[in-house]
């Protein structure tokens, strides 16, 4: 459980630093169960800071965002870290921007937070619709969701309202960070992601009348790529209009080409934090790819990504016993 | 303005008939969302869920539009693909969107003698006709109020179905309507007082229960003031830039133009874009106009609530809610028009 008067305290105090710039956290959003984005720049902004299993969203993603504007003549860069509140897939999303270089070690001050798992914002708007104003959610110790809504008290079962890739997280503690707020969690254990396993049991035709029926829904808003922690390109393929790899016209066979795609660029790199199929406007299930691949790599390359930032990128690796069966 | 009564039951029996006589779109629910799609069963029409996820300007103004196809080599050709401009029938349609579609409308229709007329738009808008139906429920986010708007105004809408208990309180409201409603057998009844004043009623209780208001005097004035303003860049920090607020916009209409070819076939093509993108203002040359998050998101900001209202007097927003229920990060435009009205300048 995370305290946040010590979550405000260590906000406070991080930013307050001389070298520290902002930092990024969780502040409550303006219905529902919803949650903002929050940036403090001076203690005072601290305040409004705060942390409940609603706080989903991967903050990592805002450090690659910071736009560099073009240097006066005689203007230096400022070298200032951003401070940046992380579970444990955040901090995975952050070792791994430092693994590819996008960051260095020195950029970001973490404060990790331990976690229990987040809730599906899906899931809970389903379950409590309508709601206006903004509703805490807090976990207790029997596994339950704890909430109150006009004066009622809901207790829900964890299970029900668990994001389906929590489920199948490995690493709920930060593995990188600064300062750490309250106790490491008990490593969870898994459940394999079945959604994968499912769609593995299916046979290929069945498996394509599936993806079929989602890809055709894609509206091509790249919303999956802009969330994605790991989507950092300063130029993405899905631009590039010489060559043009994926056309803009919105049908199955571009949409389909746009969403492989995506799911390859991002093999051996995706830290499972959901975040591009939260945001889906149309509801994709890009977990299944994303987790399929992180699968297959597992199994040939015996390779996670996001858990050192010493180590080196898998598709920038080599070993001479990689497996290569696959190539003829 | 004709008022009629529809025994519930008997709406399958109506939608049927529309499907064997004219092209038939409603609100069918997939993949767990609303979808505006061709019906051709009446079953498969979903109205307990108030809003399709895209909204249905889709249907008009499409997401991809082939303007005209080639073939290459000596005896290359160019074409022009036709459009069906039979009588098409939305259903399902509900009163916000189908002001989407009048905002949008001069965009593409033009606004006095001389403008362009995009043929595709407007041979669309003429084709349908538009069923509409009251929102008895309005969500968290619907906020129509807050532009003189009702959940059951008849006036962006052909015929309006409101929903009355055991019947649909039908008003036919343009000639386009009439029409239809004459081609069709006669499973109408005429309205009585009574419910009339029921309809009355429900249009009330679906008022008070839209909670979320806009205050959008003097907005327009206040946007004049403050371009320069530190407070867009506030604004603009938490958005990732991914565009959903505008592709799900029933009033956002920008596009890009793009050359598609193989070998020996090509076409160009009109697909949505977005302001929310980097890209959408990179020039050939390298220069960025809007280079960051700030002057975009200040841009969908102007043009809504400043740009439109001084060209066309309008304001470009509906309240439907779509760009506060699925931002990722939680930008709310309501709020957003709250914190301009109190900046200082």
């Amino acid at each position: 459980m995370v305290e946040n008067k010590e979550l405000i305290r260590v906000v406070e105090e991080t930013v307050s630093r001389d070298d520290v710039k902002y930092v990024i956290g969780y502040k409550r959003g303006t219905y529902g169960f919803q949650i903002k984005p929050a940036f403090a720049y001076s203690a005072k902004d601290a305040k409004e800071f705060f942390y409940s299993p609603l706080c989903a969203k991967n903050l990592a993603t805002y450090p690659l965002l910071e736009e560099k504007l073009p240097l006066r003549r005689g203007e230096e860069a400022e070298h200032k870290k951003i401070g940046i509140v992380v579970k444990g897939c955040d901090s995975r999303a952050i070792i791994q921007i430092i693994q590819e270089k996008g960051l260095e070690r020195e950029d970001v001050v973490l404060i990790g937070i331990p976690c229990k798992g987040v809730i599906d914002p899906k899931k809970i708007a389903k379950r409590f619709p309508k709601q206006s104003k903004f509703v805490d959610v807090e976990e207790n110790s029997n596994d339950e969701y704890v909430l109150e809504i006009s004066g009622t008290s809901h207790k829900i079962p964890k299970d029900e309202l668990l994001s389906d890739v929590c489920k199948s997280c490995e690493y709920p503690n930060p593995l990188l960070y600064d300062i750490l707020i309250g106790e490491a969690e008990e490593e969870f254990q898994p459940e394999h992601f079945n959604r994968v396993d499912e769609l593995e049991e299916k046979t290929i035709e069945e498996r394509w009348e599936y993806w079929e029926k989602h890809f055709q829904n894609c509206i091509r808003c790249y919303a999956c790529r802009e969330a994605c922690p790991l989507c950092y390109c300063k130029t993405c393929m899905a631009d590039l209009l010489e060559p043009q790899w994926v056309r803009r016209s919105v049908n199955l066979s571009e949409n389909t080409a746009w969403n492989v795609m995506r799911a390859f660029h991002l093999a051996g790199r995706c830290i499972s934090c959901g975040e591009c199929e939260r945001a889906c406007p149309v509801n994709i299930p890009l977990m299944e790819l994303n987790k399929f691949v992180e699968k297959e790599v597992k199994e040939m390359f015996d390779y996670t990504a996001g858990l050192d930032t010493e180590e080196k990128p898998l598709l920038g690796s080599f070993r001479p016993d990689d497996p290569e069966d696959f190539i003829s | 303005m004709e008022q009629l009564t529809l025994p519930k039951e008997k709406l399958p029996e109506l939608l049927g008939e529309i499907g064997s006589k004219f092209e038939l779109i409603g609100p069918k629910e997939e993949n767990g969302f609303l979808a505006f799609r061709k019906i051709n069963d009446p079953k498969e029409v979903n109205l307990d869920i108030l809003l399709s996820r895209v909204p249905p300007k889709s249907l008009i103004f499409q997401q991809t539009e082939t303007l005209f196809t080639y073939t290459k080599g000596k005896d290359s050709k160019v074409q022009t693909p036709k459009i069906d401009e039979s009588v098409r029938v939305i259903f399902g349609i509900r009163p916000c969107d189908a002001r989407g579609y009048d905002i949008i409308d001069p965009v593409f229709m033009g606004k006095k003698e001389g403008d362009y007329i995009d043929p595709f738009y407007t041979k669309r808008r003429n084709r349908s006709i538009l069923i509409g139906l009251s929102c008895n429920e309005p969500d968290t986010n619907c906020f129509c109020t807050s532009f003189d708007d009702s959940p059951a105004n008849t006036k962006h809408v052909d015929i309006l179905f409101t929903d009355i208990g055991d019947k649909y309180f039908v008003e036919v409201v343009t000639e386009k309507g009439e029409d239809l409603i004459k081609n069709l057998s006669k499973i109408f009844s005429k309205a009585t007082e009574k419910e009339g004043n029921i309809r009355k009623e429900t249009e009330k209780t679906a008022i008070e229960a839209i909670s979320r208001k806009m205050n959008t005097e003097g907005t327009v004035e206040k946007l004049n003031k403050m371009f320069d303003h530190e407070f867009w860049i506030e604004a603009a920090r938490s958005c990732i830039g991914c565009g959903i607020c505008t592709y799900l916009c029933p009033t956002c209409h920008c596009f890009d133009m793009q050359d598609e070819s193989t070998l020996k076939l090509g076409g160009r093509v009109r697909v949505w874009d977005s302001c929310m993108y980097e890209e959408y203002t990179h020039h050939a040359s390298g220069h960025n106009p809007r280079p960051s998050r700030m002057n975009r998101v200040r841009n969908r900001v102007y043009h809504k609530f400043n740009y439109f209202p001084k060209n066309d007097g309008i304001f470009g927003c509906t309240g439907c809610g779509r760009c506060i229920d699925y931002c990722p990060v939680n930008i709310d435009i309501i709020e957003v028009i709250d914190k301009v009205k109190e900046v200082n300048v």
